[in-house]
């Protein structure tokens, strides 16, 4: 997708010059952590490993770690990231439109308005697509037949209060439908709307356009309109101001800072990522991975940010379930399971008071070896608590070898050094075979 | 046929030095993930996308691909040996596995998983050959109505075939459905039964919840009871392998456990937990040596596991043609695409063909390799009986731990992972089947979803009983609870 990437290059080329001059020489940044708050794999995870890349191949950053705090679409990671303790280390939050929508959606405590805006770097726009065979035409036709009956429309895409959740909502507002009467159905993602859509369980289908291009490019799916300004390049599909709808989104990404940081590393940092977003390695990765660039930083992201806060804001207020005919639906199945639980908990009391009835010295059970039990009990409570104070080989030891002594007494002195060893030999096999990060604690800052 | 020619083709690169010695890194790889309890496919693949980013993406893909039909056969082999299955899709061969294994029967439940998964895995990998684009189109007939359906068929079935009780069967479905709903609400935002603790939102992961029940409550449990020989498992009785007698009741659970797994696969809600359960159930009615199950069935570890490899052939379906997918590893799988910028989807059999045919044949091999290198592991897996049991078990609740930890990366999923272990043990003194806990965890949540979203289209409840599939499935879960409860002897009475 095309974008006025030239004037915005110059645009940097003018903002970067002119904080080289004000700071002359910047020590460059040692050490970056890059917190993604999603699971590996995810979107934010995949630009957190992307920047990672291109920051230390092109010799901007020296180390780069990336940290994921996966949950709630980025809420929990935005939490921790908000509240860890103030310092001027160099660190990085990757965010977006969804952590916006989610923030007001799931009532988290925390705000993007508290973070330190750096840049956005990427961005996807939105299409709205109805299955070929659908006798719906264009994108007036469903917006007719939308202001004729909302409940009529079912609108599939990914999760309640995520980019398509919004995009539906702001298309009713400025449609003149109460976005509440909106009828969404929210799927795990693009690729289940699709097929939802593809199956006619949903009128329309709402998604990002890579996600839906295959089917799109094989005529399964009809693009109505797409969620751009301008038309873009290799889509069909005009954009929705077209048919009288003023909307456009893009769903983007972008990074932000702890709270209250020195004005000089704000300075560090959004120079650093400017640099990297101009750079050859990066600019490699936006075309393999099909991202648009959609690079603004400094006053213009901060300006950007501050409005699209507003307006998801408003428009995920309305379209969040509220007072108890809207919540009820989500209250059924926990009465139901809430209810079949009491009832079961009261049949199987019974049965047991039956059966001690039937057979007054009780069940033959198997006794416990208390002793044994203790000892476990004390290693797992050793385990969670020493993990991230002690480091990984220290809390596996001592759990290793709680449960050994628990099995047999004797051989104690023995199963010290094979816990040692063991705990040892996992280490090194997950974190340098895997890749995976375990808590190192002092004993690896003694090796060291 | 055209497919045939294309999948030549495919051979031609699947078979190539360099993309075999690919496979070979994969599979050995998958196998080791997959023995250990919690770290799986999923996990493996997402911390080995980062690095695969310089490689040619067909080598990836075939790594992957080994990667993830190794740990399927790799997690049988805990599951069976030490009644600690890793993930979800190994809980039901672990029931009549683990009791073979006390037997002294473990190399052969370990030799009919192995060939069972090599047979299932074979032909569900041809069936993805001939009739993916078929399964497309009647997998999209399954809607929100019918996937509630099937849920609740599973509900019941899980609850009356394990175990002994009813009641008990059910009180554990309950006590996973209840942990199920913890969590933000996917369709309304609404943070459920979370207790103000941001770790919850996301609810409880299946692998934290299976580890913990599994793995730490089988430690807990043997650790205590171990004077009175509990937990005591006899290496070998008679053959390591199978007997002839056990290869004849075998290969029919292989088939029809090949036969239920891959279309179950294949439809777009995906997961090994129903296809498992089904196949358990279904062996469980067709034996004519009933009393048997309980005491270590080989029919009902042949069965279960062949379903676990042809669904994990089926979940390739709606993931390269729909660009969909129905599993943690398929996900992942999708993330790995798109780091080439490719998107599956209708397209990627005509875009992508020397990708897509080299992935389906290196199947093929992978599984070829997989019977190769899990054959002759097979006596080595059942010699880890034979190591002291306090350091076996030591090293399991290190290694669940480990796996706990990985999920999330964070000390309080390790403190969850314990308490759910605390109640698996709870439910072991009370003899409380633990595999409907799972089912009821996973397929909870995803029957709230599609029962509000099948509300949501239809406007009324009758959308179930108007739908055809969806009104036969439930017709049955009826017959089900009809005949649990008016003919109780119905149900096996195993374990009493």
């Amino acid at each position: 997708m095309v974008d006025r990437t030239v004037v915005r290059r110059a645009l940097i080329g003018l903002t970067l010059l002119s904080t080289l001059a004000s700071a002359q020489r910047q020590e460059a940044i040692d050490r970056l952590t890059i917190v993604a708050p999603a699971a590996p794999g995810g979107g934010w995870d995949q630009t957190a490993r992307a920047m990672q890349r291109a920051l230390e191949d092109e010799g901007l950053v020296r180390t780069v770690d990336v940290e994921n705090v996966p949950g709630a679409a980025g809420t929990v990671g935005l939490a921790q990231f908000i509240n860890a303790a103030p310092s001027d280390q160099a660190a990085l939050l990757v965010t977006g439109l969804v952590m916006v929508g989610a923030v007001v959606f799931n009532d988290s405590p925390v705000s993007l308005s508290q973070t330190t805006p750096i840049a956005r770097l990427t961005g996807e726009y939105e299409v709205i697509a109805v299955p070929t065979a659908s006798p719906i035409r264009d994108m007036r036709d469903l917006i007719a037949r939308f202001r004729g009956g909302p409940a009529a429309v079912s609108w599939g895409g990914g999760s309640a209060g995520g980019t398509d959740h919004i995009l539906a909502g702001l298309i009713a507002t400025a449609a003149g439908v109460d976005p509440r009467l909106v009828n969404y159905i929210a799927f795990s993602g693009g690729g289940e709307a699709a097929t939802a859509a593809l199956g006619g369980q949903v009128t329309v289908a709402i998604s990002g356009y890579a996600e839906f291009a295959p089917h799109i490019q094989s005529a399964q799916l009809r693009a109505l309109a797409i969620s751009a300004p301008t038309p873009q390049t290799g889509v069909e599909a005009p954009p929705l101001s077209h048919a009288g709808i003023d909307v456009t989104l893009a769903n983007w990404r972008g990074l932000v800072a702890r709270p209250h940081i020195s004005d000089d590393m704000r300075r560090r940092l959004t120079e650093t990522i400017a640099r990297m977003s101009q750079s050859v390695s990066w600019q490699r990765t936006l075309e393999q991975r099909g991202w648009s660039d959609q690079f603004l930083a400094g006053a213009d992201f901060q300006r950007f940010l501050d409005d699209e806060r507003l307006r998801v804001t408003r428009i995920s207020r309305a379209l969040k379930p509220s007072g108890p005919l809207g919540a009820a639906p989500a209250r059924v199945f926990p009465a139901v399971v809430f209810g079949g639980s009491f009832v079961v908990a009261v049949a199987l009391l019974l049965d047991g008071l039956r059966s001690a009835r039937r057979n007054p010295i009780g069940r033959q059970t198997i006794p416990i070896h208390r002793g044994s039990l203790l000892l476990i009990v004390i290693g797992l409570g050793l385990y969670a608590s020493l993990l991230t104070i002690g480091g990984f080989v220290i809390a596996s030891t001592a759990l290793f070898w709680m449960v050994a002594v628990a099995f047999d007494r004797t051989r104690w002195l023995r199963d010290v050094a094979v816990a040692v060893v063991f705990s040892t030999l996992l280490y090194v096999l997950f974190t340098q075979g895997l890749g995976l990060s375990l808590p190192a604690g002092r004993f690896a800052a003694w090796i060291h | 046929m055209d497919s045939l020619s294309a999948l030549a083709d495919g051979f031609a690169v699947a078979l190539s030095t360099r993309n075999l010695l690919w496979g070979f890194a994969g599979v050995t790889l998958g196998t080791f993930v997959g023995v250990l309890p919690g770290i799986g496919p999923a996990l493996t693949i997402a911390l080995l996308l980062p690095a695969t980013y310089t490689l040619d993406p067909i080598a990836a893909f075939i790594m992957f691909a080994g990667i993830y039909y190794g740990a399927m056969y790799g997690g049988s082999t805990t599951a069976i040996l030490l009644n600690t299955p890793g993930e979800s899709g190994s809980i039901m061969s672990a029931i009549e596995g683990h009791l073979m294994a006390r037997a002294g029967r473990g190399g052969a439940a370990l030799a009919t998983a192995a060939i069972g998964s090599f047979v299932a895995g074979t032909l569900a990998t041809a069936a993805l050959t001939v009739c993916a684009p078929a399964l497309v189109t009647a997998a999209l007939r399954f809607g929100p109505p019918e996937y509630f359906a099937l849920a609740v068929l599973a509900f019941l079935a899980v609850s009356s075939t394990v175990g002994g009780s009813a009641i008990r069967g059910f009180a554990s479905l309950f006590f996973g459905l209840l942990l199920g709903l913890v969590g933000i609400d996917r369709l309304s935002g609404e943070a459920r039964l979370t207790f103000g603790i941001p770790a919850l939102l996301d609810g409880i992961d299946p692998v934290v919840f299976v580890v913990g029940l599994f793995a730490v409550g089988e430690v807990l449990h043997v650790a205590t009871t171990r004077s009175s020989g509990e937990g005591h498992i006899v290496p070998v009785v008679g053959s390591l392998w199978m007997t002839r007698e056990e290869w004849r009741r075998s290969w029919k659970p292989w088939l029809r456990g090949t036969l239920i797994g891959f279309p179950l696969g294949a439809l777009p809600a995906g997961g090994a937990e129903i296809p498992t359960l089904i196949s358990y159930s279904v062996e469980q009615r067709l034996t004519n040596r009933r009393e048997e199950f309980g005491q270590g069935a080989i029919e009902g570890v042949a069965g279960p596991e062949a379903a676990n490899n042809a669904s994990a052939a089926g979940t390739l379906v709606p993931l390269l043609t729909l660009g969909l997918p129905t599993s943690a590893t398929g996900a992942v799988l999708l993330a790995a695409f798109q780091q080439y910028g490719l998107q599956p989807g209708p397209l990627l059999f005509q875009h992508e063909p020397r990708l897509v045919w080299g992935l389906i044949a290196s199947l093929y091999v992978g599984n070829a390799m997989l019977l190769l290198l899990n054959l002759p592991l097979v006596g080595l897996w059942v010699r880890l009986l034979s190591i002291p049991r306090r350091l076996l078990y030591a090293g399991i609740l290190t290694l669940a731990s480990l796996g706990a930890y990985s999920v999330n990366r964070s000390p309080f999923h390790v403190a969850l992972t314990y308490a759910i272990g605390a109640a698996g043990f709870a439910m072991r003194r009370f003899s409380m089947p633990l595999a409907p806990a799972v089912i009821g965890l996973i397929l909870g949540p995803l029957a709230e979803q599609q029962l509000r979203r099948s509300l949501a289209i239809g406007g009324s409840p009758m959308i179930l009983f108007t739908r055809p599939i969806s009104a036969v499935l439930l017709l049955f879960a009826l017959g089900l609870i009809v005949a649990t409860v008016f003919w109780p002897r119905f149900k096996t009475d195993s374990r009493s």
